[in-house]
């Protein structure tokens, strides 16, 4: 499984790396334009520039493995992150919101992050020798929500909801994407909208309501959320069609918008580079995502085509669920723009989501073993 | 088994069909949702983006907090001790005058102060965006409110802000019980929970103001406008109205601790009342107390200083925080100890000559030339003879006499709930091991015998031992608030009495005591006779607490003693001495004799207490 066929290069996937490379010279840009020289320190698109050269090299460490031994590994793996999830709430020293974090010394590591990819190999590979073609009962099913709701439980205790809802998204996708039986579906589908809606209307009484939802998330309390979106909608409205003008938007600069340069990066650019902007943004990164669902289609067995829409759903749901946020659509969670929002974390396992896209391109003429 | 590996095959025709159909389907959802964004992103730069680009280069969004009314503090008859004010603060945004220097120098000329003063303050602040309000001065007077306000066009960027304060109706009542509010620091807002607290809050920093700041301070609501180039409010966009603060009912009367108070103007000390029945405290008071209006928006640095170097020393709450030799109280302890352990009846009798030996060294009692042929226990303790409890003490033990101080709670923290309590000392031989490496001494335990040596004690432990005296020997946490109450009176948590531990005695060892103490207040020879009553009977035990044993001042009068080595004078009492209602103790900070110096203060207590239950019999149960 190691050796290496020259075919493997010649097939290297350029149009992948292009892409991924278009969207971090975006995304240093904005961030320089997004934090002025007031920081201290390293500057943040410099950081962030560097977390993109670590994301590179990750990537080539990655493609020079055959994908196909993560099904192998991939309990070893799921073990390994769930240890993490554990010790950082374990050992959180008890601050608000640390315990989302492991202190490396160097990077602080948000286990939750490799969480999610850990979810789609796990998936990946629990539905890939599972599958029969013939679709999943609701018994079937327990295995693999049991696989999903662990780690869902930890990141729900943390609190980040965010990311617990990113885990929710990748288990939906990719369970719907290896077929369920029609009954399944039905069933799943109104038990989850009955006690949604039961739980939510009846049994809790409205400011338990409120406490829970700033319990879960602190950021959505009526003082924080209503100013973030309110000031994110200006600044992307006021772009109009042409934008501003790089490093002239004036939301950012005069300290309008807060967390412009994590969570709310695009709005600073929508609000530089304008609807056209936008749209050609747009453009780059959604090509990308469907760029990984060809990938996921060139696979030459099934493991791969469900590890890449794996990838692939957990980079377009962040997208959507972030640029929805800062468009004023969703109220505010914490979820970042895949490839774009600064934060190490996010882009490193972003980068190995694309690592696994590109080992499985590669390997699209090299017949299983 | 085949390895997992190997079972990874090529995908045949049909299943590549079916993969296919699927990724379509794919591709069809994400389209939509994409679509989705677009269209958002079309309405919000294209539709109404002109909209925006006004807002953004005319208009700006402010957030204003409205801070919560603050919760009252209340006796336990529904009183207020403490509730609002309005203390008015002068904001100032940097973002809204086009020349904010000139408006600091107008400022500075309003508030009578040097421009420097006031760029100092702002320094002090630290970093803050340019658009967020800072205070420039905290509670200016209705002059200058008014003054601003008639002249806000030629101050672009001020403006008058209202916030609830505390307005403390009985001055300086229960200081250290009550705390003060101070405005957050950074170690707070680290350890707080960034939803409730925020930069620039008011915040209990001692005691009950601080134990209860979550339940006092509600919740805050926000206001969000848009504003001019000038800073003035041009249009509301959202209000939420802010939930204010539950009330502390407390347990202390008000009454009481107004008497105590004032009998201990002057003099440092502690007087304490506690429902033997509950635990619950009705007087908790701290001489000298803390002014603290001064606290209001910061101390100055001036008046921090007079407090600090103070040689009464009114930061230390004495009720809980200040241990003492409890002196001649522990006598009880002793008393109790002889009896269960049965080294005495109440026939035993000793001879007092004036001094007990033991290995040739001599011990004296307080009455030089002694209390005379045999004393028994009732006179023991109603003249305070050392002799006769010199005697149980060498009988019992010094680890014996431990055990039942501990009974009865002494050498452990009481419980309450208010920070920083102190837990006194009861020494044993294997204390003394541990802590000095040396061994027990014998003549050591004739000093603990009678709560001299190494015993210390806060008055709040000798309230509550008195009060397990008087009520059959239970231990009860003493308490401080009764009840949680919403806006409306509602109850919405109470707090029952705790009992936390029961006395190693039976009903008739403290029958026994009883009468002692009856007899120490009413008898011949009574020490604490100045704490007797015409109607009540009381129940009591003087106290004089040794300071240092100074031979240069052993033969001295009391008053040419200077202040520092006089000793404390202790009284602890209940009553009435049949059906004990209230157990009262005052501790006298070099006060002189237990007798004359903390009796009296006792006994206005208790006075006080009686008439005012007479006067009003239906009043309460």
């Amino acid at each position: 499984m190691f050796q290496f066929d020259r075919r493997l290069f010649q097939n290297f996937d350029w149009v992948l790396l292009g892409l991924v490379a278009l969207i971090g010279a975006m995304c240093v840009a904005n961030l320089y334009s997004a934090t002025p020289d007031t920081f201290r320190g390293t500057p943040v698109y410099l950081k962030q520039l560097y977390f993109f050269i670590m994301g590179f090299a990750l990537i080539l460490l990655i493609i020079s493995v055959d994908y196909r031994i993560l099904v192998e590994f991939n309990y070893t793996l799921y073990g390994v992150v769930i240890c993490l999830l554990l010790f950082s709430s374990l050992f959180s020293s008890g601050l608000a919101g640390t315990s989302r974090w492991i202190n490396l010394g160097f990077f602080k590591l948000q286990p939750s992050e490799p969480a999610k990819l850990m979810l789609v190999i796990t998936l990946a590979s629990y539905y890939f020798r599972k599958d029969t073609g013939k679709g999943f009962t609701l018994k079937e099913l327990f295995v693999p929500l049991a696989l999903a709701g662990l780690p869902f439980a930890l990141i729900v205790s943390q609190p980040d909801l965010g990311t617990a809802l990113m885990l929710a998204f990748i288990f939906v996708s990719m369970t719907l994407f290896v077929k369920l039986r029609w009954s399944t579906l039905v069933t799943l589908i109104v038990t989850a909208f009955l006690t949604a809606g039961i739980g939510w209307q009846y049994l809790l009484k409205p400011y338990q309501r409120q406490r829970i939802e700033t319990f879960l998330n602190p950021g959505s309390d009526s003082l924080g959320s209503g100013y973030h979106i309110i000031q994110s909608k200006i600044a992307v409205g006021s772009g109009l069609t042409f934008g501003k003008g790089y490093l002239q938007g004036t939301q950012g600069n005069l300290d309008f918008l807060p967390e412009r340069h994590t969570d709310f990066a695009f709005s600073i650019w929508a609000e530089e580079w304008g609807f056209l902007g936008s749209l050609f943004f747009f453009g780059v990164y959604f090509f990308l995502i469907f760029w990984g669902l060809h990938i996921a289609l060139s696979s030459r067995d099934k493991f791969g085509t469900l590890l890449c829409l794996g990838v692939v759903s957990l980079i377009f749901w962040q997208a959507f669920i972030n640029l929805a946020m800062v468009m004023g659509l969703l109220p505010v969670v914490g979820m970042p723009l895949p490839l774009f929002s600064y934060g190490g974390s996010s882009l490193i396992t972003t980068m190995a989501g694309i690592g696994i896209l590109m080992s499985v391109r590669m390997r699209r003429y090299q017949a299983p073993v | 088994m085949r390895r997992l590996f190997d079972q990874i095959h090529t995908l045949d025709e049909e299943e590549l069909l079916i993969l296919k159909k699927r990724v379509e389907i794919t591709i069809i959802v994400m389209v939509t949702f994409i679509a989705i964004l677009v269209v958002r992103l079309w309405y919000l730069q294209i539709h109404e983006g002109e909209k925006y680009a006004d807002m953004a280069l005319n208009n700006r969004v402010r957030q204003l907090q409205i801070v919560a009314p603050r919760g009252n503090i209340l006796d336990r008859h529904n009183r207020i001790i403490i509730s609002n004010r309005p203390l008015f603060n002068i904001l100032w945004t940097r973002d809204d005058a086009k020349d904010p220097d000139l408006v600091l120098k107008k400022m500075a000329g309003i508030l009578q102060e040097d421009i420097s003063d006031v760029l100092a303050r702002i320094r002090k602040v630290g970093s803050h965006p340019k658009f967020v309000p800072i205070r420039l001065k905290e509670d200016v007077t209705w002059e200058t409110v008014t003054f601003v306000e008639n002249h806000r066009l030629e101050l672009p960027g001020i403006r008058i802000e209202a916030v609830p304060s505390r307005k403390y109706n009985y001055n300086n009542l229960a200081s250290h019980l009550l705390g003060y509010l101070a405005e957050i620091n950074i170690k707070e807002l680290q350890n707080k929970s960034s939803s409730v607290y925020m930069g620039g809050d008011q915040i209990g920093k001692m005691g009950l103001e601080k134990i209860f700041d979550t339940q006092l301070r509600g919740e805050k609501g926000q206001r969000l406008f848009e504003v001019d180039v000038h800073g003035l409010e041009q249009q509301q966009l959202k209000l939420t109205e802010p939930l204010p603060g539950h009330d502390l009912q407390l347990t202390i009367d008000l009454d009481l601790q107004q008497i105590a108070e004032k009998e201990m103007e002057g003099k440092a000390g502690a007087v304490i009342a506690m429902d033997v029945k509950t635990g619950g405290l009705l007087v908790l008071a701290s001489a000298p107390s803390l002014n603290l209006e001064e606290f209001i928006g910061g101390i100055s640095q001036k008046s921090w200083d007079k407090i600090v170097h103070d040689p009464l020393k009114p930061l230390l709450d004495k009720t809980m925080q200040g241990q003492y030799p409890p002196g001649s109280t522990y006598k009880m302890v002793t008393a109790l100890a002889g009896l269960m352990e049965g080294v005495i009846t109440p026939e035993t009798t000793y001879d007092c000559n004036g001094s007990f030996t033991l290995h040739g060294h001599r011990y004296g009692c307080w009455k030089r030339w002694g209390h005379g042929k045999d004393i028994n226990l009732e006179q023991a303790l109603a003249e305070s003879c050392d002799v006769y409890f010199y005697h149980i003490g060498q009988e019992v033990g010094v680890d014996k006499l431990a055990i039942y101080a501990k009974s009865l709670g002494l050498g452990e923290k009481s419980g309450i709930i208010l920070e920083n309590e102190k837990a006194g000392l009861v020494p044993t031989k294997e204390w003394k091991k541990r802590k000095k490496n040396e061994r027990w001494q014998q003549g050591e335990t004739v000093s603990v015998s009678i709560g001299q040596g190494f015993n210390l004690a806060t008055p709040l432990q000798i309230t509550r031992m008195t009060a397990a005296i008087a009520n059959g020997g239970t231990l009860y946490t003493p308490q401080v608030v009764l009840a949680i109450k919403d806006q409306d009176g509602a109850t919405l948590q109470e707090f029952p009495p705790q009992q936390s531990g029961q006395a190693f005695s039976t009903a008739r060892e403290l029958k026994l005591i009883n009468k002692g103490l009856v007899a120490a207040v009413n008898g011949e020879h009574a020490t604490g006779g100045s704490a007797k009553m015409e109607t009540i009977m009381v129940a009591g035990k003087t106290g004089t607490a040794q300071v240092v044993r100074l031979e240069h001042y052993s033969e001295a009068e009391e008053e040419d003693v200077p202040n520092r080595f006089r000793d404390h004078a202790w009284f602890t009492c209940y009553a009435p001495a049949e059906n004990p209602e209230i157990a009262v103790t005052v501790l006298n900070e070099h006060g002189g004799h237990g007798g004359s110096a903390a009796a009296p203060i006792a006994k206005a207590v208790l006075e006080a207490y009686f008439n005012k239950k007479n006067s009003e019999p239906n009043s309460e149960k």
